[in-house]
């Protein structure tokens, strides 16, 4: 087809930057640690808001727009992560673990506090936090098994590909 | 030399397992995506816009959707497919916005056989070549997919969204406006 125009050489080299740009685990890591820190925060502040008696009403608006400010933070990390720097299968079994790590050491925190003081929001926010805990373990495990199922699939492929050659 | 269905396979095949490495992250498996896939998707941009410059824009915007979508590509041996659909979305949406475009007259899904007439294929191609572009942009995009690019119906069923009976039917109305885009042109 005589027509049709051959792509400039330097094209797909720029695509391969583009590529390597768009995979920067910097970015990744960095949203997955601001979903984590601003669940934690959100938590904290939603206990103490819930669990405190004859607040004034200033201060528990200020409690409300923290709460707000708090889940819009988590909104928009985890929108980062699900539509702009998506995380591959490997680095969401990574990204499990620190979430679990994260969440399994914030809930520990919970408890002490709850235990050695009388803290009204102490409670509450370890119940919170658990909760948290048991969404990061779902996540992890369903991202180990997901990756797992790849890492099965890609080593029959290439098995396959390398009879085929033979 | 290989059996032409075992050299499909394999390049199924390759496919798929080029797509599972990009869903496990490894960075090399995306240069050799763009390796494999730069310069048909180009092709097929390149003929559709006409323009060297708007075919970089948009094969840009290709990348990036694949690069933030292969995650949630669900089954990696339909990888030709997927890429088409992304580069005939951003298309669409590119020329859309420049044109209003008339709306798509689905054909139900006639039973019509996209091959029934034995055209000699190599004559078929040097006219596709001549008379494409005088063919409005919906049926050009769909003789381009399947004569230039070579997609299969259930590849042209994935990139267009539809199924592959309103591809065959598609593809026959095309087929009857290229014959009449030839046969105009000899008969001047």
């Amino acid at each position: 087809m005589t027509s049709l125009h051959a792509p400039a050489p330097e094209l797909a080299a720029r695509f391969e930057r583009l590529a390597r740009t768009e995979l920067s685990r910097g970015a990744r890591i960095a949203h997955v640690l601001l979903a984590l820190v601003a669940s934690a925060l959100t938590i904290v502040v939603a206990s103490l808001w819930l669990t405190e008696p004859s607040l004034p009403l200033r201060t528990s608006i200020a409690f409300a727009l923290m709460t707000a400010i708090g889940l819009s933070w988590v909104v928009y990390s985890v929108w980062v992560l699900s539509a702009r720097r998506v995380m591959f299968a490997r680095q969401r079994v990574v990204a499990g673990r620190v979430a679990v790590t994260f969440c399994g050491v914030f809930s520990l925190g919970c408890v002490t506090l709850a235990a050695a003081t009388d803290a009204r929001g102490a409670w509450p926010a370890f119940a919170m936090s658990l909760a948290l805990l048991t969404i990061a373990i779902g996540l992890w495990r369903r991202a180990e098994s997901a990756h797992a199922s790849l890492l099965a699939r890609r080593d029959a492929l290439e098995r396959t590909l390398a009879g085929g050659a033979r | 030399m290989s059996h032409p269905d075992h050299a499909d396979e394999s390049s199924r095949i390759a496919d798929e397992l080029l797509a599972i490495r990009c869903q496990l992250g490894e960075p090399d498996a995306f240069d050799a995506l763009i390796a494999r896939w730069h310069r048909p998707l180009w092709l097929y941009v390149r003929r559709m816009t006409g323009h060297d410059q708007e075919a970089e824009d948009l094969l840009q915007e290709i990348w990036l959707r694949v690069i933030r979508g292969i995650a949630k590509l669900r089954d990696g041996s339909r990888l030709r497919g997927w890429l088409f659909g992304i580069a005939r979305r951003v298309l669409m949406d590119r020329l859309r916005r420049r044109y209003v475009a008339p709306p798509l007259d689905d054909l139900d899904a006639v039973d019509v056989a996209a091959d029934v007439d034995p055209i000699d294929r190599e004559a078929d191609l040097a006219a596709l070549d001549l008379a494409l572009d005088t063919l409005p942009l919906a049926e050009r995009d769909l003789l381009t997919l399947f004569y230039l690019r070579d997609l299969s119906l259930a590849e042209l069923a994935d990139a267009l969204s539809v199924p592959v009976g309103t591809v065959k039917s598609r593809l026959f109305r095309a087929r009857n406006l290229l014959r009449a885009a030839i046969q105009e042109r000899n008969d001047r």
